[in-house]
């Protein structure tokens, strides 16, 4: 039994979380910290949610740091891991019959494909727009006056969405803000918003020509609005075909840092104990 | 000195586009000269024992707007040329009194006959290296190549350096060599202590100093690794091949590093390492030296490969040696030499289950996301995937 540490810096949140990963049975996720960047020098927030996840845990030796996302400068880290290969592999560990992950962050949303080992055989990202990206969510819900937590009830109570630019957040912005004069209500318009992320979501997915479960990752996962948006958007672009099933979980904020953890977990058994250098430097 | 400040005032050499060093080292002595050289190979050692200052010319990289330069090349061509053309047009390299254009491809030799006629006043002369396997031949030829060259360099200078003084000269650059060579040994044993963008900037560095300097520069960077180690880190081994010439933008070299792979070997500004072994002091100096690179000149694009073999062998031998798991091909663009080499090479990795990546660079790149990308999920696949 070894036990590691993932850490995910993304551009909006750091997300920590500490596992213990036996030998033989499946990793068990011990603390998980997510700590908000809100103009902060990262590294601070960085030590602020390993220190909260490592004292959660309650462990004093961490066998293995793995980074990922912008973490590669972590100077404490053990290795750093690409962000699709964790978010494949924390998919796999919260769902074991997911075969395609959407990572939501705040600035890109991503499609990774993978097999049943958490390999990944594809991957597309949104472009340079940030219309399917959680800072346009978080800006449109401050222009409508709503919070974070309100976004996918207010979404579902919708009864007649209106269409918004799926190209471009900046024309999307300028959309709400008309409908906003134009009095049409709140709900209607999350859909709309929604209705447009995951039909971005949808193309993404198809063009990997994913089958079977689809993982939403990323802090979005949370928003039930977004994720009937995108059940909708899916069975729409199947034509007929098999629609692919959409699960998340609720440590699904995590799955990178968790993904890391594991991965960190199987070099340190592949290097094997007491050979490598660079255990000798890995007290907490 | 610290590993910091060494590396900060090589960098500030690096950045330094107007060449204040060399500026600086001709206006301390008075009726001294500089003769710059532009990549893979030329004898700097034969600049040296004339008494003149041997400069590395590359590119602005992305720290110059390509005006001028774009008249010169069509689009097809690489970067280098027009970024030295370029460099020339601004006056940043008008402290140099020569240029040597050694025979590294088609372009850097049409760039010897635009010297010749742009600035009629210096010195300039393209160095035909031998391209022949055969020793009997190539020797003599390549000997009388250096002779002429000296000659010229000797009238420049106006110094002829004595067969002691060319002696002193090759010695020197014997000690730099093998101080490169155990600072190579040592990345490669210890990557986490000897970065390789730590290492790229001493050696670009180094062709702006006298090679004296360098020498002491390298040994202080010895000092400061024993110092202040660095922490080791969970990262794949590659070696990057085909960066021999136009040299990748220094953010390139660290997106590599930082995406989680140590580079445990290189051909970045090979020019420094071409010659594997010490050249013999004992007999002829120009003999010497000629014997010299014919016999252990390292293998590279730009020197003929008699061996139908040799190609298919090259990076096997590399990452043999080295210890790698694997290869980044990253050649820059429209690169003949490294382009044209590069499915031979890759044929010969992929034949004994070498996992490779290619892609392609130029000096000015400003933009490292997908490089970033390649890199990552590379290091990821070799880590989790495959032998490492």
């Amino acid at each position: 039994m070894c036990i590691t540490a993932g850490i995910d810096v993304g551009s909006g949140a750091v997300k920590c979380v500490v596992m213990k990963c036996p030998e033989n049975g499946a990793p068990e996720l011990m603390a998980a910290h997510s700590s908000r960047i809100r103009r902060r020098e990262v590294a601070n927030v960085v030590d602020e949610a390993w220190t909260a996840a490592v004292s959660a845990a309650g462990v004093d030796e961490v066998a293995y740091v793995a980074t990922t996302g912008e973490g590669e400068d972590i100077p404490f880290a053990t290795g750093h891991f690409y962000g699709m290969t964790t978010h494949a592999r924390g998919a796999l560990h919260l769902d074991p019959s997911a075969r395609a992950v959407l990572d939501v962050g705040a600035l890109h949303s991503r499609a990774v494909a993978m097999d049943e080992h958490g390999k990944v055989l594809g991957y597309k990202m949104t472009s340079q727009c940030a219309s399917g990206s959680g800072q346009f969510l978080e800006n449109i819900a401050r222009y409508l006056g709503v919070s974070q937590s309100e976004v996918g009830s207010l979404s579902l109570a919708a009864t007649d969405p209106e269409n918004v630019s799926s190209i471009c957040a900046v024309l999307a912005e300028t959309d709400v803000i008309n409908m906003v004069s134009r009095g049409i209500n709140t709900p209607d318009i999350l859909r709309g918003i929604h209705e447009s992320m995951a039909g971005r979501f949808a193309r993404l997915l198809r063009s990997l020509d994913v089958r079977g479960t689809v993982f939403v990752s990323g802090g979005l996962a949370s928003d039930v609005g977004l994720m009937a948006a995108l059940e909708d958007s899916l069975a729409k672009s199947a034509r007929g075909g098999a629609v692919p099933t959409v699960a998340t979980h609720d440590q699904a904020i995590h799955a990178g840092a968790i993904g890391a953890a594991i991965w960190g977990a199987f070099r340190y058994r592949k290097l094997g104990k007491g050979e490598a250098a660079w255990k000798s430097t890995m007290e907490v | 000195m610290g590993r910091e400040s060494i590396i900060r005032a090589a960098r500030e050499i690096y950045d330094d586009l107007d060449f204040q060093r060399v500026r600086d080292w001709l206006s301390q002595k008075p009726g001294t000269k500089a003769v710059g050289y532009l990549p893979v190979y030329a004898p700097r050692e034969l600049i040296h024992a004339c008494g003149l200052l041997p400069v590395g010319i590359h590119g602005g990289g992305d720290r110059v707007e390509i005006i001028k330069g774009d008249a010169f090349y069509q689009s097809y061509i690489c970067h280098l040329p027009r970024s030295v053309v370029e460099l020339g047009q601004s006056g940043r390299l008008d402290m140099l009194s020569g240029m040597l254009f050694p025979s590294t491809c088609d372009v850097i030799r049409n760039l010897s006959g635009m010297w010749k006629m742009l600035y009629p006043d210096q010195y300039v002369r393209y160095i035909d290296v031998p391209q022949i396997a055969t020793p009997e031949i190539a020797i003599p030829f390549w000997e009388g190549e250096l002779r002429h060259l000296l000659n010229d360099l000797a009238k420049l200078s106006g110094h002829h350096p004595s067969e002691d003084e060319l002696r002193a000269s090759l010695g020197l650059y014997n000690e730099v060599r093998a101080a490169l060579r155990e600072l190579y040994e040592l990345r490669r044993t210890r990557p986490w202590d000897v970065p390789t963008e730590e290492l790229y900037l001493l050696m670009r560095a180094g062709e702006s100093i006298p090679p004296e300097d360098f020498l002491a520069m390298i040994q202080s960077y010895f000092r400061a690794i024993d110092d202040e180690p660095n922490r080791p880190r969970d990262n794949s081994r590659v070696i990057v091949v085909g960066s021999f010439c136009e040299q990748p933008p220094l953010g390139l070299i660290k997106t590599i590093e930082r995406a989680g792979c140590y580079v445990v070997d290189d051909d970045f500004l090979i020019g420094n390492r071409f010659l594997t072994e010490d050249v013999e002091l004992s007999g002829d100096p120009l003999s010497c030296l000629a014997e010299s690179f014919v016999r252990d000149a390292v293998a590279t694009s730009v020197i003929y490969e008699a061996d139908p073999h040799g190609k298919r062998s090259e990076i096997k031998d590399k990452v043999d040696a080295a210890g790698a798991d694997g290869v980044i091909f990253a050649a820059a663009s429209f690169c003949d030499p490294a382009l044209l080499d590069r499915p031979m090479l890759r044929t010969g990795a992929e034949a004994h289950d070498i996992p490779c990546i290619a892609f392609k660079f130029s000096e000015n790149s400003g933009q490292f996301q997908q490089f970033r990308e390649q890199a990552g999920t590379f290091s990821d696949s070799i880590k989790l995937w495959g032998g490492a």
